[in-house]
């Protein structure tokens, strides 16, 4: 049987995080030039939805959700429990992405097919902040699964720190300029919707702070091992799917539409 | 004094208070220093009251002892494997992990709030029982309302007390008896099944806050733009949904957790009791649709607090969204209503027939099949509301299709009971007025699926016969059912039958002149959410019959909570399998021990094979027998 | 065997159920007077949900019944029922039967509301304004009235806004209905049929008195429609002649009565709107913000009527008052002259 846990593409690689993101960034890349070239809404869902599934196999490693028909018969074991708290895990994501999907479809019911004139440079700036960020996760959680604590609370601290980055870049930078060209929360429908989109995802940008630091306290108080180390997991998992949102968000607000 | 502090629930509600204040108090400060007015009408201005709000329902959780568990993992702390022995009257009063505890808790809270919603009831319809303002006058005046905007606070509260007296119903009735069904000792996750409960309670205080924070007059849909000028308690009245959708999410996402992976050994899908398929099919729903109601009533929220113009057309909005966002959670959620009501029919009617439930797997697949086509049909709320024409016609389809995956339940219903030895204890009764109500309620459904008769139909008492029959059969009647039928493994004492059968004659026929004559009035032009009609359409008597009607469905309810109250004093003995059920909980004895099994089960058999010889469900699993690995 | 015993029974029951369910309730007379071509394919597919209505609730509960009768345990009897775990054969039979029904009725359903929807492109358009809480109708001749006047069978587009929150068109006679919506004009065709008069009203929850936004709607023959709006042309020429003269305080009285006395008093006593007895002329009036009206003069009672929430009085609240901005000035003018006169 193929063992999800143990097979060689699954086994943890440091340099298998890097060429992914170096992949993300690509796309990244060709997301925003098909942008300024055609603005061609299926070219960029198509590009999203790469980046998203990219995301979702090899920093989320949503496979593993296979192995919930596994240790059945021990209920109280660490392992069972483990699995247990996957699954639940991803059901509350699954419910989550509801939330936001409901934000795309009240984005494109009050705007359509147009957008707000953004900065894009600022766009551009924080997206990438927030994809690095997932890339020192992805690294972060390899780290703790080849048994490098050390290596782990560095790549951790400097998720939070991009984390916090993200929010200070469009809370306190894109949100005022933004508001100094005349979009702000009360205009109109369309730069509504763009404050409570940034807005709720910020909220959750912040709350994955908060669950990192909490992780990086007790990985530097040495609670975590490569065996056990499911909150590790878990704030991996939650911090991939904000970035997940975001890979939806950005062209959403920034790249699709003509300009209103 | 010092007892009364110690339970959870006490301590829960003194910080909610202080929570509120707190949080109200800092946003009064902020806005001093702003220059914004601080203070308002009702003391504390909206943003004030609305993050207060807020702070309190979370003060509440931490002063319960919801969280606490989870903040000593943040802080790296162990917490042990909590064996409740604990078994004093106070553990219903506070937070604890027992699956039967929470359940219990579930339901109590269930009762207070349909009584609540009730009597809500009771007041609108006795000023409606004759046409004019009789007491609801424009001179009346109670908590900054006039008598009108009284009735529609009230109508209003009743619809969304009600749906949360049955979200947290069906909640009671899933989480007490999945696990014991599926031969676990209790949820996947039982801190957050502990959370799950208490985190309706302060979203209760905060609905019923709305009544004295000067009302709202727009009914449980709570529609913009009217929504928009409504006094601060449609603050409250959102905020309270908001919150007790975090009950419904993670009530959910632990059902299909628990049922995924606590089932006993040998327990393959198709040998589940059949409630559990409909406890999932419930569960898929709530987890995911529930965020829609979230999203919308936090966009009017906004847009009240900030002035954000979602559904102001000038600024660009649209009124329409918001009943898209809405109903996309709305309609789902009435399945969530009556899913696992069907699925007490379907437990049920094999142990009192004495026969296989009729069909097995496709009752258990037409469960899913509603979830999965109740997704698909919520426009057919708005036929009426401008959104775009071409949009009509398919919901129409969709929405006639719900009626194959029903019919095939009812078709199995009556199939079971063909040819069985039928007996007709109390449960028997609410299953069977149940299903007779729900069968009304289902056939009354098309009429407003075909789009041009619905445009007659749209906001009348047609409507809202429809959805009591619906809601009285696929909820309250099964529920009933629940209660009359498990209350003995719940306690180890049954309930009067006598008293049972009265409850039952008193609601039933009166139920079903309630709702008969809802439709008949509401074809002959009777809106609803009016406090006054005129008596020149002719409804008087048919009004005051349905006031009637209504104080007679209270007083079989009456009934029931005197029987509950004379049982727990010295109700008959029941600790057996008194109702000699195949289901695994009625193999051991009543009441449960803590940990449900005292030895694992095996399953090895069907469910419902009555009327087979030798053909056990279940086989205990005794020490000295070597397990075999599948 | 005893099986087809049972089958032929529970079969004559159900169609005699079915057959004296419908005949109850149809004799009953479940519509209202069928007042317009609509009601027509309307009533007909509602009677056709009656009879399939009828049936299915006929054949569950006849069933349900005789099972509970003839299969309930004697005393006495032990044992369980026979064991029956499904018929493959039955459910798909019960699966396809309903799921043909459904596209039956989707099909007649969409053919339905086609004809509930048939344009006719010579129909005469009435504008319709909804409002907290009532109703206006501007016609295209140019006046305004407060009821509905109709020619009998001929089709109006009614071209519908509101000018506050959702309100919605509903004559129950007439069947159909749509929401009004500010800022955006919905549409609906009605066909009346008889001559008579018929009761608008608004149903979709608009707050405090929803129960009460009720208006006339009164179907003529077209010859006497024809008559009422030469008399309306009339009248509404007349007055702008008038009204170009100076303001009148008695076509102000008249206006008040129609359009303000719901709210604003005489008497002194404040109601849902303050009272205008001694308004004109009063000195430091307070409003809700804590400022101050210096004067009430004709500039400030201008601005009041037309744009209400530019200052609002105290113990007042925002949106308490619709916008009369549709009023002509001359109108506005005529209703100050009346209020200078109420010392």
């Amino acid at each position: 049987m193929h063992n999800a846990e143990t097979s060689h593409e699954h086994k943890p690689n440091l340099l298998q995080g890097v060429n992914v993101f170096i992949v993300l960034a690509v796309l990244t890349a060709i997301e925003f030039f098909i942008a300024i070239t055609n603005a061609s809404l299926l070219l960029i869902s198509i590009v999203a939805i790469l980046k998203a599934a990219l995301v979702m196999y090899y920093y989320m490693h949503v496979y593993k959700l296979a192995d919930v028909d596994k240790h059945l018969d021990d209920p109280h074991s660490y392992e069972h429990k483990l699995i247990s708290n996957r699954f639940g895990l991803w059901l509350f994501i699954l419910s989550d992405a509801f939330l936001f999907a409901g934000l795309l479809t009240a984005r494109f019911n009050l705007a359509g097919l147009t957008r707000l004139d953004l900065d894009q440079e600022l766009g551009l700036i924080v997206t990438a902040v927030l994809l690095l960020s997932s890339f020192f996760m992805n690294r972060a959680e390899t780290q703790m699964k080849l048994g490098n604590n050390k290596g782990f609370v560095v790549n951790t601290a400097l998720t939070a720190l991009l984390g916090i980055g993200f929010v200070v870049g469009v809370v306190a930078v894109e949100w005022p300029d933004a508001a100094s060209h005349g979009i702000t929360a009360s205009a109109n429908a369309s730069s509504a919707i763009f404050y409570m989109m940034t807005g709720m995802h910020a909220f959750h940008v912040i709350t994955g702070i908060i669950f990192l630091l909490i992780v990086l306290r007790n990985g530097m108080k040495g609670l975590y091992t490569p065996e056990k180390h499911w909150a590790v997991e878990a704030a991996t998992v939650y911090w991939h799917f904000v970035d997940l949102v975001w890979i939806f968000f950005y062209p959403a607000l920034y790249l699709i539409g003509r300009l209103a | 004094m010092k007892n009364f502090l110690s339970l959870g629930l006490v301590r829960g509600l003194i910080a909610q208070f202080i929570g509120t204040l707190a949080g109200g108090l800092f946003v009064t400060a902020i806005r001093a220093l702003m220059g914004l007015p601080a203070f308002d009408k009702f003391f504390f201005s909206e943003p004030a009251w609305v993050f207060g709000g807020l702070v309190g329902a979370l003060s509440f959780l931490v002063g319960v002892g919801a969280v606490t568990d989870w903040y000593k993992w943040a802080k790296g702390e162990p917490t042990h494997e909590h064996h409740d022995e604990d078994r004093r009257w106070q553990r219903y009063f506070g937070v604890s992990l027992d699956h039967k505890v929470i359940g219990i808790q579930y339901v109590f809270t269930a009762l207070v709030l349909l009584s609540v919603g009730g009597l809500f009831a009771l007041i609108f319809r006795t000023e409606l029982s004759q046409s004019g303002l009789q007491f609801l006058t424009e001179e009346f005046r109670i908590f900054d309302q006039n008598g009108l905007q009284f009735y529609n606070t009230l109508m209003s509260l009743h619809g969304m007390i009600m749906i949360v007296s049955i979200l947290l119903g069906i909640a009671g009735m899933i989480n007490y008896l999945v696990p014991m069904m599926i031969g676990a000792s209790d949820m996947a996750f039982p801190r957050l099944n502990a959370f799950s409960f208490w985190v309706a309670v302060p979203a209760g205080v905060l609905l019923l806050s709305s009544m004295v924070l000067g009302g709202f007059d727009t009914g449980w849909t709570g529609y913009p733009p009217l929504a928009l000028r409504a006094p601060v308690g449609i603050q409250m009245f959102y905020l309270g949904v908001w919150v007790a959708g975090w009950s419904s999410i993670l009530g959910g996402l632990n059902l299909v957790v628990t049922v995924i992976r606590l089932r006993a050994k040998g327990m393959v899908a198709f040998r589940m009791p059949i409630f559990v398929w409909a406890a999932v099919a419930t569960s898929i729903i709530t987890l995911t649709a529930t965020q829609m109601i979230g999203l919308a009533f936090q966009l009017v929220i906004f847009e009240r607090l900030l002035g954000m113009p979602f559904f102001n057309v000038q600024a660009g909005g649209n009124p329409v969204l918001f009943q898209h966002l809405f109903w996309f959670y709305s309609h789902p959620v009435v399945y969530v209503f009556v899913l696992p009501g069907l699925g007490i029919f379907s437990e049920l009617l094999p142990v009192f027939a004495r026969k296989p439930l009729f069909g097995y797997k496709w009752v258990a697949l037409s469960s899913l099949a509603i979830a999965l086509v109740g997704f698909l049909v919520w426009a057919h709320h708005m036929f009426a509301s401008g959104m775009n024409e071409y949009l009509r016609v398919p919901f129409m389809y969709s929405t006639l299709l719900v009626a194959v995956p029903t019919g095939v339940k009812f078709f199995s219903w009556v199939a079971t009971l063909w040819q069985g030895k039928i007996i007709f204890p109390t449960p028997m009764l609410f299953v069977l007025g149940g299903i007779v109500v729900f069968l009304l309620g289902g056939v009354t459904g098309p009429p407003h699926a075909t789009v041009s008769t619905d445009l007659h139909l749209h906001d009348t008492y047609f409507v809202v016969g429809h959805f009591h029959d619906t809601m009285f059969g696929g909820y309250i009647f099964p529920f009933f059912a629940a209660l009359y039928y498990w209350y003995p493994k719940a306690f180890g004492k049954r309930l009067d039958e006598r008293l049972g059968k009265l409850h039952f004659w008193l609601m039933t026929p009166s139920f079903l002149i309630l709702t008969l004559g809802m439709m008949r009035i509401g074809l002959l032009g009777m809106r609803r959410r009016i406090a006054d009609y005129d008596a020149m359409l002719g409804f008087d008597v048919w009004h005051t019959i349905l006031t009637v009607a209504a104080y007679l469905i209270a007083a079989g309810i009456l009934v029931f909570f005197w029987n509950v109250y004379i049982t727990a004093k010295n109700g008959e003995p029941a600790t057996g399998n008194i109702w000699n059920s195949r289901s695994p909980e009625w193999q051991a004895p009543s009441p449960l021990p803590v940990h449900n099994y005292d030895k694992p089960f095996e399953v090895v058999g069907e469910p419902y094979d009555y009327g087979l010889e030798n053909a056990p469900y279940i086989k205990t699993i005794e020490e000295n027998e070597a397990v075999s690995h599948a | 065997m005893r099986n087809v015993r049972h089958i032929v029974t529970i079969t004559a029951l159900v169609l005699l159920s079915t057959y004296l369910t419908y005949v109850g309730l149809t004799s009953l007379g479940l519509m209202p007077a069928a007042a317009s071509a609509q009601a027509g394919p309307i009533d007909w597919l509602f009677d056709i949900h009656v009879i399939v209505m009828s049936f299915l609730f006929s054949l569950i509960t006849v069933i349900l019944v005789y099972s509970l009768v003839v299969f309930r345990r004697k005393p006495g009897e032990t044992g369980d029922g026979t064991h029956i775990e499904g018929n493959t054969g039955l459910e798909i039979f019960w699966t396809i039967v309903p799921l043909i029904a459904v596209i039956a009725f989707g099909i007649i359903g969409a053919d339905n509301l086609r004809n509930v929807r048939a344009a006719d492109p010579n129909a005469l358009e009435v504008r319709v304004i909804g409002f907290q809480w009532g109703w206006r109708f501007e016609y295209p001749e140019g006046f305004s009235s407060t009821t509905l006047y109709l020619p009998a069978n001929k089709q109006v587009l009614l071209k519908m806004e509101s000018s506050d929150v959702l309100h919605s068109f509903w004559v129950p006679e007439f069947r159909v209905k749509q929401d009004l919506i500010p800022g955006r004009v919905t549409e609906l065709r009605i066909t009346p049929t008889q001559v008579g008069e018929y009761p608008l009203m608004c149903a979709e929850i608009c707050g405090t008195s929803h129960a009460y936004m009720v208006s006339p709607v009164v179907v003529v023959s077209q010859v006497a429609y024809d008559a009422w709006v030469a008399e309306q042309v009339v009248a509404y020429e007349a007055e702008l002649l008038a009204s170009e003269g100076q303001p009148d305080a008695r076509r102000g009285e008249q206006l008040y009565t129609q359009y303000c006395q719901v709210c604003h008093s005489l008497t002194g006593t404040d109601g849902t709107g303050p009272t205008w007895k001694g308004l004109f002329g009063r000195e430091n009036r307070p409003l809700a913000d804590g400022s101050v009206v210096a004067l009430v003069d004709e500039e400030y009672l201008y601005e009041s009527i037309k744009a209400p929430n530019a200052k609002i009085a105290q113990g007042f609240n925002i949106n308490g008052m619709p916008s009369f901005s549709y009023l002509r000035d001359s109108q506005v003018y005529d209703l100050i002259e009346f209020i200078k006169t109420l010392e």
